[in-house]
């Protein structure tokens, strides 16, 4: 008796929920979940080349979140750390693209000359040079809130990862050997064809600047 | 002296200790004193959506220094981010207490400083003071201390904290997760500022606020995709002070089946085991007092003038199909409930109050007959001493009635019964009926006992009009069972149906005209209104979530943050399952736990005491049944100080068994 009651003030309140969901208007944040399909994008990287989710299907495929003036990102820079990590999984044939989506006047914001550059002073090992998403809605749709902020999408489309590089939100290279380092887990895990442990995190460095 | 190294400083920040000039012998909280530049921010622990918490890394000290002690922060929106930190200056707070002639700390920092763009910044302090009899600070610098202690966290206790956790509950497929604060003695307080410690878990977005009367409603979104730990912790500041709430256990918000967990004391036990303790907890349910006025009735009829010999096994058989069909009925309602994800137990019924007032009818009439008032009685008696339905009728009601009265023995049966496969469990409630209905038909089987018994005569209108008495009780238990589900209401409603229904005899025994239809008419009228009184009552005292419980002084109501916070600070615990109905609890209650000497040992030992009141269908309690593997009452349980595995004790309770529990230490 109470808990069909129960049962029925429920499926009342989701029933709401539903009719909640579609009148908002869709500009609401949306953010890549692991377990779900990754959102979709579309951006011209540094080359002038579109890349879009779909060119990725069926294969691997790790989106980082950048911006050269950011101590966090310069700790994984500096320290050569994520170049490595962009190599050794490019070798095993994992796409890798880095995103700047830093507006224009905003920190980490570049043109695609400048791009280039930097993509080669950074010794970038990526899968495409920066994609340049300065309107941020690729960063939006995925729910990018830090530099670095990663996420990992497995060959059916689903994020399978979100969130921090590792587990140490110290500004200080030096913690990198000591740290647990999700992304490369998450990957080493797949391949293996076992269970990822982690597969979202609290994402630290600084906020993208849109 | 190493002044230089007083102090550290980067880009916007600078920090210096909050230290006493000497330093006491004992303990003394000091800090670092962060001051930043306007607009800018340093983070607290969970940093937010961004961001990153200072670290202090101690590299010597002589002497003890306790954690770091974060005063409360404020949410600061940064963009489409939400920070949680610290705008301006602000103190992380440790304790320090010197073991040598000075007090000696040499620290290595690191903090993030942040507007928008975040610089980092690093630093080594040294702090180097003297050891003497008695601290000794700058008034301003101790001023400064003790204005950010106050904003640091005390952990929230039963006594301190204004406000009651009553639940956090987090939807399995949804991305939010719920807190709910009664307002206790913080009536009428605006709504506190909540912050999660689990940046992993929970954004730092501030939450959405719903305030209903007293409750407080704060829906947080989870951090896409996040695992849900089992349990979560958050500080709640007013502004003025500030409380720590750990280890809080996150609930599904949706009513799943009782986890089956049941405690190592009745797992791997072979069925049969189980069974057998099932026919020996429905043996000795004939001994209870909730049993005995449905037998007296039985065995009324059965030293009747009818009484056969030929018959009495027949009877007796009868009767035991009565029983075991009546367990069966309720062993497959059960089986059909537990499939059906309901989380309830034995027992329930009851705890609906309608089923309740069906009852004390029944024996109100039964009494009334008994007494001589009304030849019915005499007739209901007939029937259930003579005819083929009689005394399958009395197992029936046999049944019904003997269930809350969980004897030893019975409930690790029926705790097991909910969590067996659904043969396994059947064979247990067939096995209670068997136990239940084995005297009887014993004493069926073999006329010889019964024919000790005198030869009818006067003496059994004596015997009849005494055993009106027996029922008379159980309709004051079953009215006080009442007024427990429903309040005061329920005394009133039980006893104006009482009232009716005797006016209604009085009636139909004066044959003035048409007196039988407005008796009839009478009763029907009080039925409809006191059985929809009674219902009503009782669905809405359960929407408004009012469990009324009764507040005897030590002992607490059942709250499973509080226990576990109990249980986070080492204090031992007592847990009284109980309901209005289960006699053995009262029995248990009035015998032991509420007797001076055992609430001597309680105070004593500062036992925390919990009386988990399953009167209503609490289905909270019902929950926590469920994981020790029981599902009716009385249970005992027991942690020890510092122990989180519970113990329990047996359900028939004496003295020295509670006196057995502190002398074990």
């Amino acid at each position: 008796m109470t808990t069909q009651g129960m049962s029925g003030k429920r499926s009342f309140r989701s029933f709401l929920g539903g009719i909640a969901m579609f009148a908002l208007p869709a500009l609401a944040m949306s953010a890549a979940v692991p377990g779900e399909k990754a959102p979709d994008f579309s951006e011209v990287d540094a080359a002038g080349e579109t890349r879009s989710l779909k060119d990725y299907a069926g294969q691997w495929l790790v989106l980082e979140w950048f911006n050269k003036d950011c101590p966090y990102v310069k700790k994984h820079y500096g320290s050569g750390n994520m170049q490595a990590l962009q190599k050794k999984y490019a070798e095993q044939d994992i796409n890798w693209l880095t995103v700047i989506s830093s507006a224009k006047g905003k920190q980490g914001y570049l043109e695609p000359s400048q791009a280039l550059e930097v993509a080669k002073s950074h010794n970038l090992s990526a899968s495409a040079p920066f994609l340049l998403d300065a309107d941020g809605s690729m960063g939006r749709a995925y729910g990018a809130k830090t530099t670095p902020h990663m996420f990992i999408i497995n060959p059916q489309g689903e994020v399978v990862y979100a969130g921090a590089i590792d587990d140490n939100d110290s500004a200080n290279p030096a913690v990198i050997p000591k740290s647990a380092n999700y992304v490369a887990a998450a990957l080493d895990a797949s391949l293996a064809g076992e269970a990822i442990k982690t597969a979202s995190s609290r994402a630290y460095g600084c906020s993208v600047k849109y | 002296m190493a002044v230089a190294q007083d102090t550290a400083s980067g880009d916007h920040v600078k920090v210096r200790w909050l230290a006493p000039d000497t330093f006491g012998p004992g303990e003394e909280t000091i800090g670092f004193y962060f001051e930043v530049d306007p607009g800018w921010h340093v983070y607290w622990r969970n940093a937010g959506d961004s961001g990153a918490a200072p670290r202090f890394d101690f590299a010597g000290a002589s002497g003890e220094l306790g954690d770091i002690q974060w005063p409360s922060p404020v949410r600061l929106p940064i963009e489409h981010l939400t920070n949680l930190g610290y705008e301006g200056d602000v103190a992380y707070l440790f304790s320090a207490t010197p073991k040598a002639s000075r007090m000696e700390i040499v620290v290595n920092l690191e903090w993030l400083v942040c507007k928008v763009d975040c610089i980092p910044g690093y630093g080594n302090m040294t702090l180097s003071r003297p050891v003497a009899d008695a601290a000794q600070w700058q008034p301003v610098e101790k001023a400064l201390r003790d204005r950010f202690a106050a904003q640091v966290p005390v952990p929230a206790t039963r006594d301190n904290f204004p406000w009651i956790v009553s639940n956090v509950a987090a939807a399995t497929d949804g991305d939010s997760l719920q807190l709910v604060l009664e307002a206790g003695a913080a009536e009428g307080a605006a709504a506190p500022a909540v912050f999660p410690l689990d940046g992993g878990l929970l954004t730092a977005k501030a939450p959405q606020v719903e305030e209903s009367g007293d409750t407080l409603r704060y829906t947080f979104q989870r951090v896409p995709g996040a695992v849900l730990t089992p349990t979560t912790g958050f500080v709640v500041s007013d502004g003025e002070g500030a409380w720590q709430l750990d280890d809080i256990e996150i609930q599904a918000a949706a009513t799943s089946a009782p986890t089956a967990n049941p405690t190592p004391a009745d797992s791997g036990q072979p069925l049969w085991l189980l069974v057998l303790a099932a026919i020996a907890g429905g043996a000795i349910l004939n001994l209870m007092p909730c049993v005995f006025p449905v037998l007296s009735i039985k065995l009324f009829g059965l030293v009747g003038p009818e009484g056969e010999a030929a018959g009495r096994l027949k009877e007796g058989l009868r009767y035991a199909a009565g029983v075991l069909v009546t367990f069966a009925a309720l062993g497959a309602l059960l089986l059909v409930l537990r499939a059906g994800g309901a989380a309830i137990g034995w027992g329930f019924q009851l705890q609906s109050a309608p089923v309740v007032l069906g009852l004390i009818l029944l024996f109100w009439v039964m009494a009334l007959s008994f007494s001589g008032l009304y030849e019915f009685g005499h007739h209901l008696m007939n029937l259930a001493g003579n005819s083929r339905g009689g005394s399958f009728v009395t197992g029936v009601l046999a049944v019904f009635v003997a269930a809350p009265c969980t004897g030893p023995f019975m409930g690790a049966a029926l705790g097991a019964a909910t969590l067996l496969p659904a043969y396994g469990a059947m064979a247990i409630f067939l096995g209670l009926g068997i136990g239940l209905a084995l005297p009887f038909v014993l004493l069926c089987a073999f006329p010889a006992l019964l024919n000790r018994l005198p030869a009818p005569g006067p003496w059994m209108e004596t015997l009849r009009q005494f055993l009106a008495f027996p029922l008379y009780a159980t309709v004051i238990w079953l009215l006080w069972v009442l007024g427990r589900l429903l309040g005061d209401s329920g005394w009133l409603i039980g006893t104006l149906l009482m009232l009716v229904v005797v006016f209604a005899f009085w009636l139909g025994r004066h044959q003035f005209r048409g007196s039988r239809w407005i008796a009839w008419g009478l009763v029907a009228a009080a039925l409809l209104m006191s059985f929809g009184a009674a219902n009503s009552l009782q669905q809405s005292g359960r929407e408004s979530g009012s469990v009324p419980v009764a507040s005897e002084q030590s002992w607490q109501p059942y709250n499973r943050n509080a226990i576990n916070q109990a249980l986070a600070r080492k204090q031992p615990v007592f847990i009284d399952y109980t309901a209005a109905w289960c006699i053995t609890c009262q029995v248990n209650k009035k015998l032991v736990l509420d007797t001076e000497e055992v609430e001597a040992l309680f105070r004593a030992n500062d036992v925390y005491l919990v009386r988990a009141d399953w009167t209503d269908q609490n289905p909270d309690i019902t929950r926590a049944l469920g994981e020790l593997g029981r599902n009716s009452v009385p249970v005992y349980v027991w942690y020890a100080a510092g122990e989180s595995e519970p113990i329990l004790l047996p359900q028939i309770l004496q003295v020295d068994m509670i006196e057995a529990l502190f002398d074990d230490e």
